[in-house]
């Protein structure tokens, strides 16, 4: 082993013997460890991930192989040659992956043989091409991967599936399964008769173990709490002993060391891994009850797997073993405890006695860095279509798929063994990963292209008010760090700035002096410098002087806080993935598997999403939104009080075993800060702040929501609850988490059954239309147009009576009195009337009225029916005037308003009465001629030239109006504009009422208008929203291992070794497969296959 | 009076009728939006849609003429647009631009056009048009510091109809406390502040501009200081005029305002679980108009 370099020693490792707590989310359900200890490998739905213990702060490496079922079990080859191979359960397959392959590529085997989902893999402990799989279909294969079609040997029980398969580890013949609560011992040569039955659990087996040192002794762990542990030499109707445990009992294996073994809890057992000695020796039978050892307790939710890192010196034959325990727990820590010596001497393991066979070397190598290109060797000749398949799957999902680095960093936590302080609760930085993790997310504009905790080194890139001509202007900036081994004790990292374009190296070097003096003020003081050094870099003032005193550097105050977070948005992939992450948990867990398609993102850390300020406001809970056609929804919450919704709401976002853990980082802190900063009373806060309050919630709550972490964790939460401070919750800064919690939602739609549902919420659709001046009702009756006006009004205004709607009618019949009064006065034709400007004034007050009281309805009505007569008083005038020519006007609205305004326009601008009527002259003349065929204009025009000079104080246009022989408007033309608006939004009601004939009527009066577009309404009718192309479905495609793939290898001749496309032999026993003519050429010469696998196929099946 | 009970099974945080008053969408912090169709006091589930990964606060009916069409915001910091065809639902795009929970969405006046107006929590507002050729074009404004809680377009101003376009205008309401007014800029091609307004004492929860369009422009704010502010305008120019809706505080904090179509009726709702309308007399007070059963 003189090849390994520096570091490539379990003895350099810098975790072994330490505690370690990796996040890796993503619903990781097993887990394996290479034999070298250096790599453990995690297997979930999207794959499997390669991750280096010896460098934890690298982002693993990811095997995609997404599939729609959980793995059952994944197991690393044990044997030093085949060190690359790793076997994990996809249903009723068992895949061999290489990991010397690149992972587009990594599948090696396929093993298809059960036809239900497979429970557990064991390799055999002396072949590295053998390995035994079980399934719930009841069988037992074991597969010789030299000839991976089909198993070699296959035994079956009849009556239950299999879920524990392990060999012996003397006895290369011997393996033992567990079904239901027997567990059968099989002897390879004897077929598939069992060679025992053990009899004796009154409930389901769950974990097999046989002794490392003894052939014949086996231990059996059940749900039935006990573990027995048998000699089947000495008798199979009885174990040899019984230990009792309060818990059902998940795994149990005997310790790889000494004389003890390990159980872990299916259920309970506060999700700690018990370590027993077994040096006690009963009486053949006796029972005893579980006297655990050591506990390795500190998940919050039940262990998955545990598993054993072993080191030793590879020369020496003394048993120098070191051992460190790796547990696998459902709260997605991934964890490593060390082991110490006062374990090793209780469970009688002497170290460094002399040992007849010195455990096998393994090459200490990890297999985390994807290999180079030339090492793997894709065989295109065997598996084309795969290939093609696989190498797509990877190009398309490649930048997707890439693990958050930053939030893989803040997920590891290291700590020394023999610190006193206890590993989980950790207030203060560790190491440089949490540094650089907590870094990376305080200070979102700063990117790490590349971050090497194990080396030191970092990569990052920035932009900061460095330039030289405009200080406003940032400038981006690439720097490189590396950090000394013994960082941040008296030793300050190096900096080098990129050379860049817009800073000179004078800058440069005087930046990066500036730089230095930061960090070298920190490190002396044996603090972490990373921090100032970028605030530094961002533009802000270190003050070196002040350091001495400063207590905790590291917490940003809110000023800074809030002031960077105005220069830089959240990074918005974070946010995501990690919704992305949680989603796919859930789903996991809630076995409501409605996204696939989520779950590319594995990794994200919770402390991720918890740095940032979310302001996100407290959700509503109530609300009401109109309805067009006067209908109000309204939805409410159903739990009485909203403080109760409030606090239970609070609860979600503070709950989840995520948000135990950190209760101490420093990010929380931001938030409470930021509260105080927004300091204002409200209300919530007394009803929050009183704990006796919150205190009894807490049932309520946690029977709202049915989690059944929520009880346990609650403690914890409300010890955060009552440190943080009180404004903090009115606005939930802790909803990231919030997310996961709620998405438990439809596992409580299935709990439904056990308890009846609560209602929590309500929509209710109100009819409030009678509230609305605008009825639908007077819309369709209502007219615009009749023979007279008045019989509009007349006709109108019983439509309003028989509708109940006494002053709407009243206000129609005064119109239409009004109108009836005017035609007399106008037949009279005579000028200075004094009522003509009652009824203006009158019609103002309408107007008014219901501007006043909203109602869209009437204006529009009577900006439709006052507008008319004017016009039609013109026209009749103008037919008088010309007697026998008939009135086939259509006046135009507008035309009124252009006239009026023109004149306007003439007094306010011109003082001498032929300056203000010579306008007016060439405004009307053109339209009027234009307007009608039928009239002179010289008549009205006329008309003006008699007038006398009149004081500009004193006119009266609408007086003058009346005296151009034309009516006098009711609507005062100005608003002509406004009135139009009033149509035109009265159009649209009537378009929500399906009243497509009476609004078409009523825009009649708009359209006319030349500045009116009358294609307003449907101009944009093409632009239907059509962007498909635009959605952008991130799904991976996944490498598809069909069954097809599998079968272009099975369609191999084993004669000339090229497919078999046409005629073939297949074997009916072996099922090897050959050319017809090679068959031929074979079977002259001998009557076994030709594969070598020893059937003898002629007489097996006759294929002449 | 349709009734619907816990069709979600998680808070309920927007439920809209749409255009015609015969579809429901409801969304919720199940992460889903449920369509029903109302018919009468019958009502009937005819989809539930997935996609967002966060809770869903708003939804919002794109008007007819541009088809079946809904917009969601979700706490994930997505905008989703929702198609139905032939009895189908799909989405048909991801408005992404925002790095926060978005926290309002809103089509606008359908006489300008597919627009859609988001607000988020990173402080922005984002408007997007829809073109015709399947592109879209955000334009990403920063507008409140903390987060912006809420938007709403003005009512298409039928001033003068050429200038229909030039006149898109909306309010957004944050968490610094502001009430902000904005309006389409041709020249920048795109939208400046045109009035900030100052008045509420916490965060804006939600501003409502009235449909009317009525000389006055009116705007409703309501705030976690549990005032609700009625700001209204003359002519579409000039200065907001502030008038408090009551001059006493809510019991409770306000959350939602919305305008009945003509802007005759407001309705107001908080966090004591209660709707309460309001109309505005003819003497220009605002006067209870009753209160919501439940």
């Amino acid at each position: 082993m003189t090849s390994y370099s520096q570091g490539e020693n379990a003895y350099n490792s810098n975790t072994f013997g330490k505690s370690l707590s990796l996040r890796v989310d993503g619903g990781f359900n097993a887990v394996s460890i290479s034999p070298s200890g250096r790599d453990v490998v995690l297997a979930s739905r999207q794959g499997l991930f390669i991750v280096d213990l010896d460098d934890p702060f690298s982002a693993p490496r990811w095997l995609h192989h997404l599939t729609s079922w959980e793995v059952a079990d994944v197991q690393w080859s044990p044997h030093p040659s085949k060190s690359s191979w790793v076997v994990s359960t996809s249903n009723q397959k068992a895949l061999v992956w290489n990991l010397s392959k690149s992972s587009s590529n990594a599948v090696e085997h396929v093993l298809h043989g059960h036809f239900r989902a497979i429970t557990d893999i064991n390799f055999h402990p002396q072949h590295p091409e053998i390995l035994a799989t079980c399934s719930i279909d009841a069988y037992v294969h074991s597969w010789d991967m030299r000839s991976p079609k089909r198993a070699y040997y296959s035994a079956s029980v009849w009556s239950a599936g299999a879920s524990q398969v392990k060999w012996n580890y003397q006895n290369p013949n011997v393996m033992a399964s567990a079904h239901a609560n027997d567990i059968y011992i099989w002897d390879l040569r004897k077929g598939c008769t069992p060679l025992h039955v053990l009899k004796g659990h009154a409930n389901n087996v769950n974990s097999i173990d046989f002794s490392r040192t003894s052939e014949t002794e086996i231990m059996t762990s059940a749900n039935d709490g006990t573990v027995k542990f048998w000699d089947y030499s000495k008798s199979f109707q009885e174990p040899q002993r019984t230990v009792v445990t309060d818990f059902p009992v998940a795994k149990g294996r005997y310790l790889p060391f000494g004389k003890g073994f390990c159980v872990m809890p299916l259920v309970g057992g506060n999700n700690s891994v018990y370590l027993s000695s077994s040096v006690t020796e009963g009486e053949p039978g006796a029972m005893s009850k579980f006297q655990p050892i050591y506990v390795f307790k500190g998940h919050n939710d039940r262990v998955s797997d545990f598993l054993w890192r072993v080191r030793h010196s590879t020369d020496t034959n003394v048993d120098d073993r070191e051992f460190q325990l790796v547990t696998w727990s459902k709260d997605n820590d991934l964890r490593l405890w060390p082991v110490n010596e006062t374990t090793y001497d209780k469970v009688d393991f002497q170290r460094f006695q002399p040992v007849d066979h010195p455990p096998v070397n393994h090459e200490y190598r990890t297999f985390r860095q994807e290999p180079l290109e030339s090492q793997s060797l894709p065989s295109f000749a065997h598996y084309p279509r795969e290939h093609f398949v696989t190498n797509s799957g990877f190009e398309d999902s490649h930048d997707k798929n890439k693990i958050n680095h930053l939030a893989w960093v803040s997920g590891v936590r290291m700590h020394h063994a023999d610190s006193p302080r206890s590993l989980f609760d950790l207030d203060k930085l560790q190491n440089l990963g949490e540094e650089v993790s907590m870094i990376g997310h305080k200070f979102p504009k700063v990117i790490f292209e590349k971050i090497s905790v194990s080396t030191g080194t970092l990569t990052l890139t920035l932009c900061g008010p460095w330039s030289e001509q405009n200080p406003e202007d940032f400038v981006f900036l690439r720097i490189e760090t590396v950090f000394p081994p013994n960082y941040p004790r008296k030793s300050a990292p190096r900096f080098k700035i990129e050379e860049n374009r817009e800073l000179d190296s004078s800058r440069i070097k005087e930046i990066t002096e500036q730089l230095q003096e930061i960090a070298r003020g920190y490190t002396n003081l044996g603090k972490y410098c990373l921090e100032p050094c970028l605030r530094f870099l961002l533009g802000e003032k270190i003050n070196l002087d002040t350091l001495q005193e400063e207590e905790q550097l590291l917490n940003l105050d809110v000023v800074d806080y809030l002031g960077l977070n105005d220069l830089s948005s959240l990074e918005s992939s974070d946010m995501r993935s990690g919704a992305i992450s949680e989603e796919s948990r859930t789903s996991d867990e809630n076995e409501e598997d409605l996204d696939n398609k989520s779950s590319n993102d594995g990794f994200v850390s919770h402390s991720a999403q918890t740095l940032e300020i979310d302001s996100t406001p407290i959700p509503k809970g109530c609300g009401a939104t109109w309805a067009p056609s006067g209908k109000l929804v309204c939805f409410f919450t159903l739990e009485g009080k909203s403080d109760k919704k409030q606090q239970s709401m609070l609860r979600l976002g503070q709950r989840g075993p995520t948000s135990l853990k950190v209760k101490n980082t420093p990010e929380q802190l931001y938030d409470e800060k930021t509260e105080v900063a927004s300091r204002r009373p409200k209300r919530y806060v007394e009803t929050l702040s009183a704990s006796s309050a919150h205190n009894s919630e807490t049932g309520v709550s946690g029977s709202d929501t049915d989690s059944d972490t929520s009880s346990d964790s609650f403690g914890d939460d409300w010890d955060d609850i009552m440190r943080t401070d009180i404004t903090l919750r009115t606005k939930m800064p802790m909803l990231s988490n919030f997310g996961r919690s709620l998405a438990s939602a439809p596992s409580d739609d299935g709990k439904s059954n056990v308890s009846p549902p609560k209602a929590k919420n309500v929509v209710y659709v109100h009819d409030y239309s009678h509230l609305i001046a605008d009825r639908r009702q007077l819309a369709v009756d209502y007219k615009f147009t009749g023979e007279s006006l008045e019989a509009v009004c007349k006709h109108n205004a019983q439509v309003a009576d028989s509708n109940g709607l006494e002053d709407i009618a009243h206000c129609w019949r005064m119109v239409g009195n009004l109108l009836i009064d005017r035609e007399e006065r106008y037949n009279a034709n005579f000028g200075w009337h004094h009522t003509a400007r009652g009824d203006k004034w009158f019609v103002k007050e309408a107007m008014n009225y219901f501007e006043r009281s909203k109602n869209v309805q009437m204006l529009a009505m009577f900006s439709c029916i006052l507008m008319n007569p004017s016009l039609e008083k013109l026209t009749r005038g103008t037919g008088r005037s010309s007697l026998g020519e008939k009135n086939v006007i259509t006046f135009e609205c507008d035309d009124q308003s252009n006239f009026s305004r023109s004149r306007h326009q003439s007094v306010t601008s011109s003082l001498r009465s032929e300056d203000y009527f010579s306008p007016h002259h060439s405004s009307v003349r053109p339209l009027r001629s234009r307007l009608s065929n039928s009239h002179t204009p010289s008549e009205i025009v006329g008309q003006h030239s008699f007038l006398p000079d009149i004081k500009i104080e004193i006119l009266n246009n609408d007086g003058l109006d009346y005296m151009d022989g034309k009516a006098l408007a009711l609507l005062d033309p100005a608003d002509e504009p406004k009135y139009r608006s009033y149509r035109y939004q009265y159009a649209e009601l009537l378009f929500y009422w399906g009243l497509l004939i009476n609004r078409a009527e009523l825009l009649q009066f708009n359209n006319t208008n030349e500045h009116f577009p009358p294609e307003l309404w449907h101009h944009s009718s093409s632009c239907e929203l059509d962007t498909c192309g635009e959605t952008n479905y991130t799904g991976v495609s996944y490498k598809t291992l069909e069954n097809d793939s599998d079968f272009l290898t099975t369609r191999i001749c084993n004669f000339c070794e090229l497919q078999v496309s046409g005629r073939g032999f297949v074997c009916g026993n072996c099922q090897h497969i050959m050319h017809a003519h090679c068959a031929k050429l074979w079977w002259e010469q001998s009557d076994e296959c030709s594969s070598g696998c020893g059937c003898r196929c002629i007489e097996m099946f006759d294929v002449v | 009076m349709a009734t619907i009970s816990n069709a979600h099974s998680e808070l309920i945080h927007d439920a809209v009728l749409d255009y015609y008053g015969k579809r429901l969408a409801t969304c919720s912090s199940d992460k889903t939006i449920k369509i029903f169709e109302i018919e009468n006091d019958i009502h009937k589930l005819v989809e539930t849609l997935y996609g967002h990964e966060g809770p869903v606060w708003q939804v919002d009916w794109a008007h007819p003429k541009f088809g079946v069409i809904l917009a969601s915001c979700s706490y994930d910091g997505k905008v989703l647009i929702w198609k139905e065809e032939n009895g189908r639902w799909t989405q048909i795009a991801v408005h992404a631009a925002h790095s926060a929970s978005v926290n309002s969405v809103k089509w606008a006046p359908h006489e300008y056009g597919p627009f859609l107006l988001a607000a988020s929590s990173d402080g922005k507002v984002s408007i997007v048009e829809f073109k015709e050729n399947g592109t879209t074009a955000p334009v990403v404004l920063d507008a409140h510091a903390i987060g912006v809680n809420t938007a709403s377009w003005a009512s298409a101003a039928l001033q003068d109809g050429s200038s229909t376009l030039q006149e898109r205008r909306f309010v957004t309401g944050g968490a610094d406390n502001l009430v902000k007014v904005w309006k389409y800029s041709p020249e920048a091609n795109t939208y400046l502040v045109q009035d900030t307004l100052e008045g509420h004492s916490d965060w804006v929860r939600d501003v409502a501009w009235s449909p009317s369009v009525l000389l006055r422009s009116y705007l409703a704010s309501v705030s976690q200081d549990r005032t609700c502010i009625i700001w209204t305008q003359e002519n579409n120019q000039g200065p907001w005029k502030k008038t408090l809706l009551k001059d006493d505080k809510f019991p409770d904090v306000l959350w939602r305002a919305s305008w009945s179509l003509s802007g005759n009726i407001l309705a107001i709702s908080g966090g004591d679980n209660k709707v309460t309308l309001w109309k505005e007399n003819l003497e220009g007070k605002w006067e209870s108009a009753g209160e919501v059963e439940q």
